[in-house]
């Protein structure tokens, strides 16, 4: 396959994904009402009575949350006279002759300019565009770290270098200094083994759920209780600790206990926790259970269509039927009541955690029931249709055994569709399933959606939809990459004389 | 006695146009179809048995006149989460009411919506798929579309919808084929391509016939079995699709039945109360198998392949 044809699929993908952006944007940013991200808020609700301080809340949060610009009188004067002096205090009243100018300015500028109902002074505010906001999310999606990264007034002398060297577990490091990250690139024992801070995908702070938390932290951050370790500290200093030492970042106020562990200025760190991340939790139950699933789905499948019109294919309908016809709540509900009284498994994942075994069991099984179903279904269809073409005719007066023709030829032929969809299956993993976590309480990425647009944390949306979108549009592209490769006679691109 | 004999016989004229007439057997294709449909035995019976409960779901509600919120005994506790017995034939619910007449009134308005959104999901789907199938040039913007549509959060999408519509039957079924189009014009754009090149449509296409009679009068016909297994999948994944809204929250709204509101509703009370919980669901799965049985034997007899 030419790699001008990759080259151009994957451009038309990435405007694909910045299409669905733009939708999502527009959706979240101009068809919620805004008010109600603060249904969830207790801050605001505590504020109800105290008009004013309310007022500022409301605004100040719109304005972190890229919805508008907003401007108070204060700011304003402080930037003409400074903070706390005496013309300031005169300036900011409504009546000054200041008051007024700001009034006039940003009223010529397309600002709506209101009055604080308690003190009566102004403000002014400004809806930011949809496509703005949006340029302003990707331009610090991608962030890159360099030894000018931290810009910290109060700490001039911060040397400003990148070297190699090692972690105090003992990786080898990339060491930057002036960076965010104290260790750009690290080598440790745990899996991948290999982990980089160089580069980050930033999509900001969530809110109002998980509040003051990095979205890539909640998503990406194990959870469960800290598993602490004996460790020696930089200074030699030596406690128990779940410290993970490759997440050290740049802190800019250090306290005693800080200055006793660390030489210099990267003292905030991560802690190993006894769970896997949320993302990591639906990622190993969906990979487990597609597994399950072609193993089973594919041989069962072969089965029914070898024994066509017979119990073996009238069975395996019988369970097709069930899985199409019956909503996925109900058979998962079924299957747990059986799972539960006659297996003695665990009814939810809580019970004995994700450190056993017994907890993904069914989980598992009920996130492979319906894909074994319609491995099965096409399995079956696509071996059918192949049964009938004129290669199995010759092969069968060849002499080749019915064994021999199913393996060597048959499935091969019948192979080629299904493999096209794995890339896509291997994508629906990370995003979690809704249902099945749901009922079994599995703390992985399926409920993450669906709250967060209960809960209006735009910003999870946003960042959700893009991760979702991006995996989902690229894996459609390499299904078609796979396809091309499993049958070398398909073409993507389109050649001269032959479209 | 020849003599005889030859008198009893006419010369017949030589008959110019009779001589043209093909001895073939009449086809007529709809006759065909349902031949081929009733004479399983079976599937007569299960159609049978699918009329009267389609009937029974239009009919009955009007009779009880069941509202989810309307709840007269909810104040008397002897009324509340009896089992099923000979009085209340499926019991009675957490406010008192008869799952009999919750379920019934659920089914009435979860076929409406399926068979809706069907209808309007395939109206759109099949011609825009067709045509996509067809022409080459608008394949390749149109799978972009697709990349697009299909990975608009769907959830969003329902939630913002129910913001601007306001919950209800509406809103429900915009929700439920806005996105859906897609998928099956996507599935029948992949069909199309696969037939477009075969000879008898390049025949017709040097005679100089239209694009869009080739796709009614060559193409279509043909898919019209695998149309209708679509559609035979499509009415109960509509039914789930619709018990997964309902169970998010984002369904008909608490004034209106439905089987998915049911579920949903019932859910809780699954240890205490299973019959709760499971007689809508039976009731569901009832309908939704029956439905798709059906429809797949209507594909198969709808496949000219099968008539001869």
């Amino acid at each position: 396959m030419s790699k001008g044809y990759i080259w151009k699929r994957l451009l038309r993908s990435l405007l694909s994904v910045m299409i669905i952006m733009l939708i999502v944007f527009t959706m979240i940013f101009t068809l919620v009402p805004r008010e109600n991200i603060f249904f969830e808020d207790s801050t605001y609700r505590k504020l109800a009575s105290k008009s004013d301080d309310k007022t500022e809340y409301v605004y100040s949060t719109w304005e972190k949350l890229g919805y508008l610009d907003y401007v108070r009188i204060n700011d304003y004067c402080q930037d003409i006279y400074g903070a706390g002096s005496s013309e300031m205090a005169a300036a900011v009243e409504p009546d000054s002759k200041d008051s007024q100018d700001f009034v006039d300015l940003y009223t010529s500028k397309g600002y709506t300019v209101e009055k604080y109902l308690g003190s009566g002074r102004y403000y002014a505010y400004k809806d930011i565009p949809v496509i703005k906001r949006m340029g302003s999310w990707l331009a610090n999606l991608i962030v890159i770290d360099t030894p000018m990264s931290v810009k910290d007034e109060a700490n001039p002398d911060l040397p400003r270098y990148v070297k190699i060297g090692r972690t105090p577990t003992g990786g080898l490091a990339v060491i930057g200094s002036g960076t965010t990250y104290k260790y750009l690139f690290y080598t440790d024992t745990h899996f991948p083994f290999i982990h980089q801070n160089f580069l980050r995908l930033n999509f900001g702070t969530s809110y109002p759920t998980y509040q003051g938390l990095d979205v890539m932290r909640v998503l990406f951050q194990s959870q469960g209780s800290e598993v602490k370790r004996h460790v020696t500290y930089e200074t030699g200093q030596e406690g128990e600790s779940g410290i993970n030492f490759g997440t050290l970042s740049y802190k800019p106020v250090l306290d005693r206990m800080d200055s006793r562990k660390f030489v210099d200025n990267y003292a905030s760190y991560e802690v190993f926790r006894s769970q896997p991340s949320m993302i990591g939790t639906s990622f190993r139950m969906g990979i487990i259970a597609m597994i399950l699933a072609y193993f089973l789905g594919l041989p069962f499948g072969l089965l029914m269509a070898r024994h066509k019109d017979r119990l073996a294919d009238k069975l395996g309908m019988v369970y097709i039927i069930f899985i199409i016809a019956v909503p996925s709540l109900a058979y998962i509900y079924l299957f747990r009541y059986f799972g539960t009284r006659l297996f003695g498994l665990p009814s939810v994942f809580t019970t004995y955690g994700p450190e056993d075994w017994r907890s993904w069991v069914l989980p598992v099984i009920s996130l492979a029931l319906p894909s074994i179903a319609s491995l099965m279904l096409w399995t079956r269809r696509y071996v059918v249709d192949q049964m009938s073409a004129d290669y199995v005719k010759f092969a069968k007066a060849k002499g080749l055994s019915q064994g021999e023709i199913f393996r060597g030829h048959i499935f091969k032929n019948a192979i080629i569709p299904i493999a096209q969809g794995i890339p896509a299956s291997l994508a629906g993993c990370i995003t979690g399933a809704i249902i099945t976590e749901a009922i079994y309480s599995v703390g992985g990425m399926g409920k993450m959606l669906p709250n967060a647009i209960k809960q209006y944390n735009n910003v999870m949306i946003v960042a959700l939809a893009f991760m979702f979108s991006t995996v989902s549009v690229l894996s459609v592209l390499a299904g078609d990459i796979v396809l091309t490769k499993v049958d070398p006679r398909i073409s993507l691109s389109e050649k001269a004389g032959r479209s | 006695m020849d003599q005889e004999n030859t008198n009893l016989f006419e010369f017949a004229e030589f008959d110019e146009l009779e001589s043209e007439h093909i001895a073939a057997p009449r086809y007529s294709y709809w006759k065909s179809v349902w031949r081929t449909f009733f004479k399983n035995k079976f599937t007569v019976a299960v159609a049978i048995f699918l009329l009267f409960i389609i009937a029974f779901a239009l009919i009955q509600p009007m009779l009880s006149g069941y509202s989810p919120i309307i709840t007269p005994n909810i104040n008397d506790a002897s009324l509340k989460f009896v089992k099923p017995c000979a009085g209340h034939i499926f019991g009675t619910d957490h406010v008192g009411n008869e799952v009999f007449d919750a379920v019934w009134a659920g089914a009435r308005n979860s076929i409406i919506i399926s068979f809706v959104c069907t209808g309007i999901i395939m109206l759109i789907g099949i011609p825009v798929g067709a045509l996509w199938g067809f022409s080459k040039s608008m394949d390749r913007w149109m799978i972009e579309v697709y990349n697009v549509i299909s990975n608009v959060p769907f959830l969003l999408l329902a939630m913002i919808l129910s913001y601007v519509l306001g919950a209800g039957m509406r809103s429900l079924i915009i929700t439920m084929t806005c996105t859906e189009w897609i998928f099956v014009a996507y599935f029948i754009r992949t069909q199309v391509m696969i037939i477009r090149d075969r000879e008898y449509n390049m025949a017709s296409k040097c005679l100089g016939t239209s694009t869009w009679t080739m796709i009614v009068k060559n193409i279509l016909p043909y898919l019209i079995s695998v149309i209708m297994t679509y559609i035979s999948r499509e009415i109960p994944s509509l039914i789930s699709y619709e018990v997964f809204l309902s169970y998010m929250g984002l369904g008909l709204g608490t004034t209106n039945a439905s089987l998915g509101q049911s579920i949903a509703m019932y859910t809780s009370y699954m240890n205490g109360y299973p019959h709760l919980f499971w007689i809508p669901v039976s009731v569901l799965a009832i309908i939704s198998i029956s439905l798709y049985i059906v429809g797949q034997k209507l594909a198969d007899a709808a496949d000219p392949r099968t008539h001869m």
